[in-house]
This record gives structure tokens, C-alpha cells and sequence, in this order.
């Protein structure tokens, strides 16, 4: 019995060699360009950056730029995603194809395009003059356009999973709708919240493109390093890249920590 | 007591038009009918889920057409009895009292007495994904009731037991139902559960309720007779949780 077992499980693993192959490939493909980063950084550069007064003023307040433009952006996110994830889950309408592609342009606008489009619209001579660009609403701006389909999918995912007698019922049994909103909805959706919210600062952290075009002032992180590695050179650019990302997973991990308390289901 | 007049429900390709339809205070109906006839539909109705294009609902002398499912005085229990997943069995059942903001005393005390009448005590701190079918079913039920509601709906609330478990379950539901002398309205498409526990059978085809009456009448009826073995099967097998000798 043992040994037809064992024997099958090694089917079933030899069945599989092709898979864990293109796994290999895939993790290695990841992982080199990151070793390769940290392997070309110079720490006398970071000391060097940290030692000058211009250099370490201007890294500072691309940092603070470009997290508080994030966490306030994803939180704008949370607060108008969520209905609209939600309307999206559980209502049918004739227009909702319509919506549902509008929601996920941001997905397939080349980046500098986004940039042009927030700019004709919400810039000083566009069609609503808001004068956004190179402020720090310009770059909260762009950062909600490029992050808000990620969220939104993933959280209108996370309501189509719910079933729906499980609303049915909370209404039955005296619950007004934002009450079963609140009480039953949500808390059975926060998984899908959460992973949102983590997508969604990911994408803020992440985005250049439309920030060269729409705010290139004041300078985030991204910005900053394209702008040092023009001017700076290769290792000051390093540098910055390498602090940036063990800053960026240092959050990712806390904000698991954090938010796995508050995930109930 | 449940009343419908003149009722039009569209959704999609779905109609549904019933005329009238009448269920005293007390009566244990079921409502028959082949899969897709819109059972659930009508049910749904009645629930407040779905809004009639015309006609009217009217529970206990009150018509509650145009009112939100909250205000309806409802109870339902659905086939996969829909427990809240992130809540105690405890706080499932408690849900509509903590909602009342009744006194915790009182609401500890009513969740006791329901748990205790339907042997579910023991499960109390459990998280509904450690129950089984059986187990679920009676917190659904117990959910349900100690809301005190004024119609029981329940869409085939046995479909997910074991057949060994149905006969136990079924005995559950007739006991509970006749206790407390509630009025249910009891979906189903199996025959032998309408002949185990209804006073009144209505049958549904495509969107029309065609058949209302008595459970015997429905016996001798053309529409039962395809299923002749099956209803004499479940008559005898559920002839002492009916309490009667012969129908």
C-alpha cells in the first residue's frame, strides 16, 4: 500500500517537472534583478547623499511627497471604491458593461497618455480648470486614476463572492441596508478590502509615467531617481532605489500585520 | 396570515402572475413546483427582494407591498441556510435582538431558550463553518424564529441534509413549526416533503400558481398523481410526524 503510494506521488511530482521548471524561471527572472540591485548599491553613496545638505532636503520631501500622496489617495480609494464595488457586484443594469470598461480604462492608457488626459481635464486651461498639475493634488490625482481599477476589481471580486441570502436574511431579520452593509457585508469582505488597499498603494508607489507629464513637482520618489540618474549618475540612483524598496516591503509587511486583526473572514 | 392579489413579477425572461393567493394564520404551506418555475422568485417577492410590477402582499391585515424586507416582519430560512461566517453561533442567532437593542440579559435568555428547544446548546461558540448540515439547519432555524416573525419562509431548507438525516430534520421542523404556531410558506420541488409536512399544498408551473388546496385534496389531484409511489412512500414513513393515521 506504502509503496503504490509513493510511487503514484512520484508520478504525480515527475508529472510535474515541467511546471516547477517555469516556476524556477519565473522566480529567478524576479529575484536576479533585485539581488543584482542590492548588489550593485554603494553604501558610501547613501552616506554621501545623507552627509549633503541639498541632496538629503530634497530625497526627505520626495519620500514624504510621494506617502502621503499614496496613503491619501488609497484612502479617497477606499472611501468611493467600495460603493462602486459593491453597485458593480450586485446590481444589473444596461449600462453596466459601459461603466465596467470606463472603470478599467486606466488599466490599458499608456501611462504619459493618462498624464495628457488628467491634464486636459483637470489642469489650468482644461475642461474643468482645477489647475492641478505640478501640485500635490496632481499627483494624488494621477496616483487615484492609475490605482482606482485595481482596487475596485478586486474589491467587487471580493462582494461577488458573498452570497447573496446571507443580505437576504440580515434585511429579514430586521437590518436596514447600511446596517447589513456595515455589520455583514464589509466585515465578510474585508480579505478582498485589504488586498485592494495593498494593490492599490502598490500601483500609487509605483507610478512615473503619468507624473512626468502631469506633476512633476513636487518630486516623488520615482521622479527623483530618474531625475539623479540623469544628473547624479547610476549609483546615486541605486541608492535611492535600494532605500525606497526596503522601505516600500518594510510597509507591505506592517500593513499585513496590521490589517490581519481587522481581517474577520 | 399571508395574502396576494393580483400579483406581476418580471425579471428577465421570468414572469410570474398570481392571482390570489391565501395562507391562514398557523397553516404550514409548501409551495410546489418543477425547478425553474420561479418558486424562489415568488418567494423572494414576499421577502421584499424583488418589487412586483403590480398587485398586493398582505401580512396579518397589513399591506407591506411597498415596504422594505426589514419592516416586513419575515423570517427566512434559505438553502444553504446563509449563517453570518464571521459570527458565533451565538451571535448569529442573537442578531435580530442585539438589533433591538433588547438588554443582554434578555437577549443571553431568548438565545437559551431557542437553543435549548432545538438541542443546539452545545454549538453556542462554534463558527458556522464547524457545523454540519444538520447542525446549520437548526441555527438557521433557530435564527429565524427567535426574530418571532409573522411569515416563515423557507427555500428548501432540506435539500442539503443527507437522506439518513431527512427523516430527523423534517420531524425538527414540523415540531418547531406546530409549537409555536407559526405560518410557513415552504419551497420545495420534492413532493414527499410536501405530503410530510404541509396543511396546504400550491403548485407553480411556468410562473402561474395552477393547483391551491388541501394537502389531501392535492393527493387525489391529476397533478399527483406522476408521483403516486413517491406520495405513498412519504405518507407512510412521515405518518407519525404527521400525527394522523390516514389521510
Amino acid at each position: 500500500m506504502v509503496i503504490v503510494m509513493s510511487s503514484r506521488k512520484l508520478q504525480v511530482e515527475r508529472s510535474l517537472i515541467l511546471f516547477y521548471g517555469v516556476a524556477s524561471f519565473v522566480i529567478l527572472f524576479i529575484l536576479v534583478p533585485i539581488i543584482s540591485l542590492f548588489l550593485f548599491f554603494n553604501y558610501n553613496v547613501l552616506i554621501k547623499i545623507f552627509h549633503t545638505p541639498i541632496l538629503i532636503s530634497e530625497l526627505k520631501s520626495a519620500f514624504i511627497t510621494t506617502f502621503e500622496a499614496a496613503v491619501l489617495s488609497t484612502c479617497i480609494l477606499v472611501v468611493i471604491g467600495v460603493p462602486v464595488a459593491y453597485v458593480l457586484a450586485r446590481r444589473e443594469f444596461k449600462a453596466k458593461p459601459i461603466i465596467e470598461a470606463i472603470i478599467d480604462m486606466p488599466f490599458v492608457v499608456p501611462h504619459p497618455v493618462a498624464g495628457i488626459m488628467l491634464l486636459t481635464a483637470f489642469g489650468s486651461r482644461g475642461l474643468i480648470p482645477v489647475g492641478i498639475e505640478d501640485t500635490f493634488w496632481g499627483v494624488v490625482s494621477v496616483m487615484l486614476f492609475v490605482s482606482a481599477p485595481l482596487f475596485i476589481d478586486t474589491v467587487k471580486l471580493g462582494f461577488m463572492s458573498i452570497d447573496v441570502s446571507i443580505e437576504h436574511v440580515a434585511r429579514s431579520l430586521g437590518a436596514s441596508f447600511y446596517r447589513t452593509f456595515f455589520t455583514i457585508l464589509l466585515p465578510l469582505c474585508s480579505r478582498s478590502i485589504v488586498a485592494g488597499i495593498i494593490l492599490a498603494l502598490a500601483r500609487s508607489l509605483s507610478e512615473v509615467g503619468a507624473l512626468l507629464v502631469l506633476a512633476y513637482f513636487p518630486k516623488t520618489v520615482n521622479i527623483l531617481i530618474l531625475e539623479w540618474l540623469d544628473t547624479l549618475g547610476l549609483p546615486y540612483a541605486i541608492a535611492v532605489s535600494c532605500l525606497y524598496l526596503i522601505i516600500i516591503f518594510i510597509m507591505f509587511i506592517a500593513l499585513r500585520v496590521i490589517t490581519r486583526s481587522y481581517v474577520v473572514y | 396570515m399571508l395574502y396576494i392579489e393580483n400579483l406581476y413579477i418580471k425579471v428577465k425572461d421570468l414572469e410570474i402572475r398570481v392571482e390570489s393567493l391565501l395562507i391562514s394564520k398557523g397553516t404550514y404551506a409548501i409551495l410546489l413546483g418543477p425547478s425553474g418555475v420561479g418558486k424562489t422568485m415568488l418567494l423572494n417577492a414576499i421577502a421584499g427582494f424583488v418589487k412586483p410590477l403590480s398587485g398586493r402582499i398582505v401580512i396579518d391585515n397589513e399591506d407591506v407591498t411597498d415596504k422594505p424586507p426589514e419592516k416586513r416582519g419575515i423570517g427566512i430560512v434559505p438553502q444553504n441556510f446563509a449563517l453570518f461566517p464571521h459570527m458565533t453561533v451565538f451571535d448569529n442567532i442573537a442578531f435580530c435582538l442585539k438589533l433591538r437593542k433588547l438588554p443582554k440579559d434578555e437577549i443571553r435568555r431568548r438565545v437559551l431558550e431557542i437553543a435549548k428547544f432545538l438541542e443546539i446548546e452545545h454549538l453556542l461558540n462554534r463558527r458556522p463553518s464547524t457545523l454540519s448540515a444538520g447542525e446549520a439547519q437548526r441555527v438557521a432555524l433557530a435564527r429565524a424564529i427567535v426574530s418571532e416573525p409573522r411569515l416563515l419562509l423557507l427555500d428548501e431548507p432540506l435539500s442539503n441534509i443527507d437522506p439518513e438525516r431527512k427523516y430527523k430534520a423534517i420531524e425538527l421542523l414540523r415540531r418547531v413549526v406546530k409549537n409555536r404556531g407559526l405560518t410557513v410558506l415552504h419551497v420545495t420541488h420534492d413532493i414527499s416533503e410536501a405530503f410530510a409536512l404541509g396543511d396546504y399544498v400550491i403548485y407553480m408551473r411556468d410562473g402561474r400558481i395552477v393547483f391551491q388546496g388541501s394537502v389531501e385534496m392535492f393527493a387525489v389531484s391529476d397533478l399527483a398523481r406522476p408521483y403516486i409511489d413517491l406520495i405513498e412512500g412519504a405518507l407512510s414513513r412521515y405518518r407519525v410526524i404527521r400525527g394522523v393515521e390516514s389521510i
